[in-house]
């Protein structure tokens, strides 16, 4: 039986055995819901004497309802999340928010479509977080992959407060990954402090990026609170990791900086971004500007003087004089296409770009075969292929559904190339501490039509002992 | 304490149509639209249950954690983002939701010891070859091994995302899926001698 095979018949095994009660669930769906709403009590309904258990335990555990309904609305635990948006919910025991407020300006504009956060009151913490962090992203200030929240949880219990801790950062740690967002998730559990939480009041942020500042003022105490106050959490985390030097221009003033030796200040149509690396050397951040028709520069700019260290200067003067000895279109797409390995007959281009990326000049090409898509980019002057990319077309039924007659599912060996290409530039460290070691070459070449030869090689143990 | 976890990138991969439709029952989902949760439930079901079952090593567990999943999924679709990959948030959701499970039971660290239960109650729909392919041949896998193999042949992931999903290096998941259909083949050429 080959792979496909025994994959196939996997398939429709656990397709016959996965319940099929959608009836089930819409009992438990609640009609006309908005964007967020307490959980649902569980129900078992396979299995009614587990919620009975349950029940039972539950009382047992909180020691008798009375006191859980005192409880039920005294704070227990304040969460704060903060990026650069600041916010704090208060949480009772049962970890429901009683209450979520705006810290600053930026975090009023992310709570409007929770009507200030009112939304969220009485509603589970871990749902309220999620839906808090859906609209950072939503705000785009999660997409850059230096970005960093920080999630604090101040309880008196700390036991609670590290578990609570755990679960928001799994939580938020999955969420971001689900919309491919490469942010940080730091997290920490504070006890309570009266003085950190007047401090974090008066600058208009949590106490959760108090205790940052402070940590950071731990290092070097001539910095003012109020200054570090108005940096965001990935900045201060980097300023303490590096032993806050000094203090860091900002990524307004970098970008000020940039522009000015780019000479685009007087130019709105040229957009900006900043990402800090504070912790390397030399602490520098890393602008991006983007021009409508001359594309994307990049500079670097010293995070505590402001100098421009590295970057393209007055970027209108020097388009104007470069000469572009342009390969042209048709050879740009030759390169890709004896690269890919592929005949231009069999190929479709779907999109054909010619653009400036930090001055020079590049065309983007997207194309596809019977077989699989690919994306090009060539360098416009010399034909060098800059970056590729192919994925291999799945069969056309539906690899998710339930329909598990799919045909041609033997495109693994197409996907372990894909895999091998991404193996090689970003798992490495990854390939270090992993305890398969002896396996990876065989599998970064490995195939299905070769398996038998690969594995022959690398399995005589296990093959022992199967075979015992 | 403070803890720093990097996230890696995930892209999206499969068919491309496969997710648009996903994508279309998710906005619908996030809408209040039963319908479209009905449909989302029928197209996704086998692979939620499967990466449940693949965690919890119990089919009973697996089912009742695939109807929270889909419960869970009509509270928070509206947090799915166009720019991910549907079938990777759904079975996250559901990764979360086994992980909850096991941490309310407080089974995690005994897991490893428990058996491989993979036949519901009522099987009667099974022929005798399901049942000794997904009860003996698979009980004769490790862990790891088992949770890689069914995530590839069910839910249609690449061996990238399930990386992404288990949160493990890709050459792992890689040597653990090679390792898995071998040891499934000498199993099931073992049956057909029989």
């Amino acid at each position: 039986m080959t792979n496909p095979e025994i994959e196939r018949r996997l398939a429709q095994a656990l397709a016959k055995t996965a319940p099929d009660d959608v009836e089930g669930v819409l009992s438990r769906c609640e009609a006309g819901k908005g964007t967020v709403i307490a959980m649902t009590t569980k129900q078992h309904s396979r299995q009614p004497w587990r919620a009975l258990i349950a029940a039972c335990l539950a009382l047992v555990l909180l020691g008798g309802g009375g006191v859980f309904l005192q409880r039920a609305y005294a704070v227990a635990s304040v969460v704060s999340l903060d990026v650069n948006p600041s916010m704090e919910l208060r949480v009772s025991r049962s970890e429901t928010v009683l209450s979520c407020t705006a810290l600053n300006d930026e975090a009023r504009e992310i709570l409007a479509d929770m009507d200030g956060g009112a939304d969220l009151k009485g509603v589970k913490l871990e749902v309220a977080v999620n839906a808090v962090v859906g609209g950072l992203v939503r705000h785009g200030y999660l997409s850059s992959a230096s970005s960093a929240i920080l999630i604090s949880v101040e309880d008196k219990d700390e036991r609670r407060a590290a578990r609570l801790e755990q679960e928001l950062t799994d939580a938020v740690d999955a969420l971001l990954q689900n919309v491919s967002s490469a942010a940080a998730v730091l997290g920490q559990t504070l006890p309570e402090d009266a003085e950190l939480a007047a401090q974090a009041r008066e600058n208009n942020i949590s106490t959760g990026k108090a205790a940052l500042i402070r940590q950071v003022l731990s290092h070097n105490d001539s910095l003012r609170f109020d200054e570090l106050a108005a940096l965001s959490v990935e900045e201060l985390t980097e300023l303490a990791e590096a032993g806050a030097p000094g203090m860091p221009v900002g990524k307004k003033a970098a970008i000020r900086e940039a522009e000015a030796y780019a000479g685009t200040l007087e130019v709105p149509s040229v957009t900006a971004e900043a990402e800090s690396e504070l912790d390397d050397t030399p602490a520098h951040y890393e602008v991006t500007l983007r021009h409508p028709t001359l594309g994307k520069f990049e500079y670097t700019v010293d995070a505590y003087t402001g100098k421009v260290l590295s970057g393209q200067k007055d970027i209108l003067q020097q388009a104007s004089d470069t000469q572009t000895e342009d390969i042209g279109l048709a050879a740009a797409k030759k390169a890709a296409l004896r690269h890919a390995g592929v005949s231009a007959s069999d190929a479709v281009f779907t999109q054909t770009e010619r653009e400036y990326d930090d001055g020079r000049l590049e065309y983007e090409l997207d194309f596809y075969t019977p077989d699989a898509e690919y994306e090009y980019t060539v360098d416009g002057l010399t034909g060098d292929v800059l970056d590729w990319e192919s994925e291999p077309f799945r069969s056309a039924a539906a690899p998710y559904s339930d329909k598990t007659d799919v045909e041609d599912r033997d495109d693994d060996c197409d996907d372990d190339r894909d895999d091998d290409r991404d193996d090689d530039h970003d798992d490495d460290r990854d390939d270090d501490r992993d305890d398969d070691r002896d396996d990876d070459c065989d599998d970064d070449r490995d195939d299905d039509r070769d398996d038998d030869r690969d594995d022959d090689r690398d399995d005589d143990r296990d093959d022992d002992r199967d075979d015992d | 304490m403070l803890t720093l976890l990097t996230i890696p990138t995930t892209e999206q991969r499969g068919s491309a149509e496969e997710k648009r439709e996903l994508e279309r029952l998710l906005s619908g989902v996030a809408a209040g639209d039963r319908d479209a949760l009905a449909q989302l439930y029928h197209r996704t079901r086998t692979a939620v249950y499967c990466l449940a079952l693949s965690v919890l090593k119990n089919a009973h567990d697996a089912q009742d954690v695939t109807q929270d999943t889909f419960v869970r999924v009509w509270e928070r679709a509206a947090q799915y983002r166009a720019s991910g990959s549907p079938m990777g948030w759904l079975l996250t959701v559901c990764r979360n939701e086994a992980r909850m499970k096991l941490r309310r039971e407080g089974r995690q660290t005994t897991l490893e010891d428990a058996q491989w239960e993979a036949l519901p109650a009522d099987c009667s729909g099974l022929s005798p070859e399901d049942r000794a392919l997904l009860q003996q041949a698979l009980a004769s896998l490790e862990d790891g091994e088992r949770q890689i193999v069914l995530l590839h042949a069910v839910t249609g992931l690449k061996h990238r995302e399930i990386a992404a999903l288990l949160e493990a290096p890709l050459s792992t998941v890689l040597s653990r899926y090679h390792r898995a259909l071998k040891k499934l083949r000498v199993c099931l050429k073992g049956d057909d001698a029989r």
